[in-house]
C-alpha cells in the first residue's frame, strides 16, 4: 500500500511538474505568437490577464508537483 | 555567522564609479528619441528635473546606508525599520530586479557587439558575459571595484569627448533655446519616460557591507554620483539639441548614435560617431552586468541572513571573502533568462521593482527617524520630513506614469513573493494542508471548464479542433489535480521527533 501510494506520489506530481511547465511556456507563446493569440481567440488587451492566470497557475502546479515527487521519494 | 567576514576594500572613487556605472546604461542611448518629441527642447529642464527627483531618494539612501552599513541596501533598511513580510517584499523585488537587469544588460551587449561582429550567437555571447562578470564577482570585491572603476572611466571619456565635441564643433540645425511643444505636461511625460536613465545608482547602498568607512564614503560617493549624472546627462541633451532639432530624433533606435554621427560627419570625420557611441553602450551594458551581479548577490546573502532563504546563500568563500553561493545561483538564474530570450518580455518588471524600493527607502527612514532617534546617523537627510515625503511623492507619480503591463507584470512578481514568503514561513503541515486545497480549486474549475467548452456554453469562438484540445486537456488536469489532492489530504502526518 506504500509503495503503491509512492509510485502514485511521483507520477501524479511528475505529471503536475510537466503540466506547470506547459502552463509557464504556453504563457511566454502567447506572449509572442500572434497564430497561437489567434487559435485561442485571444485579443491582445486580454493577453497580460491571461499570461498571469498560466504563470500562477504554472508556479502552484510547479510547487505542487515537486512536494509529491519528494514524498514520493520518502520525503 | 557574522557578515563582518565580508571584505570592506571598496574607497571612495570605486564606490562612485559603482553609482554612476550602475545607473548609465543602455537607456540613455536609446531613450531620448521618443523624449524629445514630447518635451522639444524642454528636455534639458526634464533631465535637471529627474536628477532632482533621484536625488531625493538618495538622500535617504545616504542616511540610512551611513547610519546601517550591511548588505542588501533597500532590503535592510526596511528591515530594520519594519520587518517581515513589508523587508521581504523589498529584498524580494530588489533582488529580481536586479537579475533581470543584469541579463536585460549582458543580451543588449550582445546584440550591440553583433553589429560589430555579425557572426556572434547573441544568447550565447550573453552568457559568456554573465560567466565572465560571475568569475570576477566571485573572486573578490575589489576585482569587481576595479573593473567597473576602468570601464566607467571608458564610458566617462567617451561621453566627455561627444560633449566636448558638441560644444565646440555642434552647430548643426539645433538649438539652444527652450522650446516645449506640449508645454510643462509635456516636460512632466518626458520625464517620467526618461527616469530609467538615474536608476540603478543605489548599487551602492547594495554592496555597503564592502565599502570602508561607511559613514563618510557611502554618503559622499551617493551625493558625487548623484550630482555627476545630472551634470553629464543634462550636458548630454544640451549638445544634442545644439546638433539636430527634435523633430529630427524622432522614430531614430539610436538617437546618440545619430548625432554623433552628424558631429563627427560636420567636423569632417566621416560616420566615426555611430562606431564610437556603439563602443559607449557595448561599455555601459558591461559596467551594468558587473553592478547588478554584485547587487542581487548581496541581496540574497542579507535575505538568506535573515532566514527568508535557504542558510547555505549565507556562505562566504574562504579564500576571496565574497557570497559566492549567492553570487553563482543568481547567475545560474540570469543565463537562464537570457538563454530563453524571456528577457525582454520581463525586463519592464524591473522599472517597477526600482520604484517600489524607492518607496520603502523612504518609508523606512521616517519610520526609522520615530522609532529609534538616537540611531547614530553620521549623515542627515536635509530638510526632513519634506525630502522623504517629496520622494515618496514623486516615485509613486513615476509608477502610475508605467504602462499596464509593467504594473501587471509588478503584480505578478508581488504574488509570486507573497507565495515564497508564506511558504518559507508557515509550518509544513499547514503548508501541506493549503497545497492541499488549492489542487482540490484547481481540479473542480477545470471540471467545470471542460463542461462549459464541451457544451458550447464559453462566449468564446473555439475551432473544433481547439475545443476538444481543451477539453481533454481540462479533464487530465481535472483528475491528476484531484488525485494530488487526495494524496495530500491523506499524507502521514509527521510528529516533532521525526
Amino acid at each position: 500500500m506504500v509503495k503503491a501510494r509512492r509510485i502514485a506520489s511521483t507520477f501524479i506530481g511528475g505529471i503536475q511538474c510537466v503540466i506547470g511547465g506547459f502552463a509557464s511556456a504556453l504563457s511566454f507563446l502567447i506572449y509572442i505568437n500572434d497564430q497561437l493569440r489567434n487559435m485561442f481567440s485571444i485579443t491582445f488587451e486580454e493577453v497580460y490577464l491571461i499570461m498571469f492566470i498560466l504563470l500562477v497557475f504554472g508556479m502552484i502546479s510547479i510547487l505542487s508537483g515537486m512536494l509529491l515527487v519528494w514524498e514520493g521519494n520518502g520525503g | 555567522m557574522t557578515e563582518k567576514r565580508l571584505k570592506r576594500e571598496l574607497g571612495l572613487l570605486q564606490t562612485t564609479m559603482l553609482g554612476i556605472g550602475g545607473a548609465i546604461c543602455a537607456g540613455v542611448f536609446v531613450t531620448l528619441g521618443y523624449a524629445a518629441t514630447l518635451a522639444g527642447t524642454g528636455l534639458i529642464i526634464a533631465m535637471v528635473l529627474c536628477g532632482i527627483i533621484n536625488l531625493f531618494t538618495m538622500l535617504s539612501y545616504a542616511e540610512l546606508g551611513a547610519a546601517i552599513p550591511s548588505a542588501g541596501g533597500e532590503y535592510t533598511f526596511s528591515k530594520a525599520a519594519f520587518g517581515g513580510f513589508f523587508s521581504f517584499a523589498t529584498g524580494w523585488f530588489e533582488w529580481i530586479s536586479n537579475m533581470f537587469y543584469a541579463a536585460f544588460s549582458a543580451v543588449g551587449f550582445a546584440y550591440l557587439l553583433s553589429y560589430v561582429i555579425p557572426q556572434i550567437n547573441v544568447p550565447l555571447t550573453a552568457i559568456i558575459t554573465i560567466a565572465i562578470f560571475t568569475a570576477i564577482n566571485v573572486k573578490g570585491v575589489s576585482e569587481t571595484g576595479r573593473t567597473q572603476t576602468i570601464l566607467v572611466i571608458i564610458l566617462l571619456g567617451i561621453l566627455g569627448a561627444f560633449i566636448a565635441a558638441g560644444l565646440w564643433a555642434g552647430s548643426g540645425e539645433g538649438t539652444s533655446a527652450v522650446v516645449t511643444p506640449q508645454g510643462f505636461l509635456g516636460v512632466l511625460r518626458a520625464s517620467a519616460f526618461i527616469f530609467v536613465v538615474y536608476l540603478g545608482g543605489e548599487a551602492i547602498a547594495v554592496a555597503q557591507a564592502e565599502i570602508k568607512n561607511p559613514g563618510k564614503t557611502i554618503p559622499r560617493a551617493i551625493l558625487l554620483s548623484c550630482l555627476a549624472l545630472i551634470v553629464i546627462y543634462t550636458l548630454v541633451t544640451i549638445v544634442v539639441f545644439r546638433v539636430v532639432s527634435p523633430s529630427e530624433l524622432a522614430g531614430k533606435e539610436s538617437p546618440l548614435a545619430y548625432v554623433a554621427e552628424r558631429l563627427t560627419e560636420s567636423m569632417g570625420l566621416g560616420s566615426i560617431g555611430i562606431g564610437i557611441i556603439t563602443f559607449a553602450g557595448i561599455t555601459a551594458a558591461l559596467s551594468s552586468v558587473n553592478t547588478s551581479t554584485m547587487a542581487h548577490s548581496r541581496v540574497a546573502y542579507a535575505l538568506a541572513r535573515d532566514g527568508y532563504f535557504p542558510k547555505r546563500l549565507f556562505s562566504v568563500h574562504g579564500r576571496f571573502r565574497t557570497p559566492h553561493v549567492a553570487i553563482i545561483l543568481g547567475a545560474a538564474l540570469t543565463a537562464a533568462f537570457a538563454a530563453t530570450g524571456i528577457v525582454n518580455f520581463v525586463a519592464y518588471a524591473t522599472d517597477f521593482g526600482f520604484m517600489i524600493g524607492f518607496v520603502f527607502v523612504n518609508l523606512s527612514l521616517i519610520k526609522l527617524r520615530r522609532d529609534k532617534p538616537n540611531l547614530a546617523r553620521p549623515f542627515k537627510v536635509p530638510l526632513y520630513p519634506l525630502t522623504p515625503l517629496l520622494g515618496i511623492a514623486t516615485s509613486l507619480m513615476l509608477i502610475f506614469f508605467l504602462d499596464a503591463g509593467t504594473l501587471f507584470m509588478g503584480a505578478q512578481l508581488f504574488i509570486f513573493g507573497l507565495l515564497a514568503y508564506y511558504v518559507r514561513m508557515i509550518s509544513y503541515e499547514v503548508g501541506f494542508s493549503a497545497i492541499a486545497g488549492m489542487n482540490f480549486g484547481v481540479s473542480g474549475f477545470s471540471a467545470i471548464l471542460g463542461y462549459l467548452v464541451v457544451s458550447d456554453s464559453l462566449p468564446v469562438a473555439l475551432t473544433l479542433e481547439t475545443k476538444w484540445l481543451v477539453f481533454a486537456f481540462a479533464v487530465i488536469v481535472s483528475v491528476s489535480y484531484l488525485v494530488a489532492g487526495l494524496l495530500f489530504t491523506t499524507r502521514r502526518r509527521k510528529t516533532r521527533d521525526e
